[in-house]
């Protein structure tokens, strides 16, 4: 093992959570190290209260079919999918220098976020695995 | 003495199946069968790469109309 996933959620869209959440729960039962570092819009999903379904402008019209499809399958929300990775270990980071721009404070996140850092101290994290930006 | 465990994750979408398989992993030891029913069609693939990926063995995977049904070899912890 010692196999690292590490994704970068720049993204605030509902669909590209949703694939950030898979591919952590994913990465996290294969066993490897996944770390999840949040920024700019993703953090918007990423404070306290409720996690709204946003979807590209395309795409909006495409909305009910989803979350129809979407329960049909049984999928988890990306939440979910969070929090059953993390029960492997995996770790979810804020960006500072995104929260700072943001106006959002460490009491402001969700308590799914284990800390806030700094690009450095991600990338460190990061190295030597797979890194993806979402 | 070692044991088959079933775990059921019928009807649960991916990555549900692999995350259950993982879960039963934790408290399973070397020698233990883990039989995972399943109907998410990426099962087959996934556990593959789970079992090369861990160290594990796939046994045997068959599918009946209903479910595809995985038995893993636990050969490390």
């Amino acid at each position: 093992m010692g196999s690292k996933l590490s994704i970068i959620l720049f993204s605030g869209t509902t669909d590209k959570i949703l694939s950030a959440g898979v591919l952590s729960q994913a990465g996290a039962a294969m066993g490897s190290e996944v770390n999840i570092f949040v920024t700019f819009w993703g953090l918007l999903s990423f404070t306290k209260g409720e996690k709204k379904m946003m979807l590209p402008k395309e795409f909006e019209h495409m909305g009910p079919a989803l979350m129809q499809g979407l329960q049909k399958e049984h999928v988890k929300s990306w939440y979910e999918m969070i929090m059953e990775a993390k029960e492997f270990g995996a770790k979810v980071y804020a960006c500072s220098m995104a929260c700072g721009v943001m106006n959002i404070k460490r009491e402001d996140l969700d308590p799914i976020v284990d800390d806030m850092v700094g690009a450095a101290a991600f990338l460190q994290k990061a190295e030597g695995g797979q890194t993806l930006f979402i | 003495m070692d044991t088959t465990k079933i775990i059921d994750s019928r009807g649960a979408a991916c990555p549900g199946p692999i995350t259950d398989l993982a879960r039963a992993y934790r408290n399973s030891k070397v020698g233990d069968i883990l039989e995972l029913w399943a109907t998410d069609k990426g099962v087959r693939a996934d556990t593959q790469a789970w079992a090369t990926k861990t160290g594990n063995e796939i046994l045997d995977v068959k599918e009946d109309p209903e479910k595809i049904v995985v038995k893993i070899k636990i050969n490390k912890r």
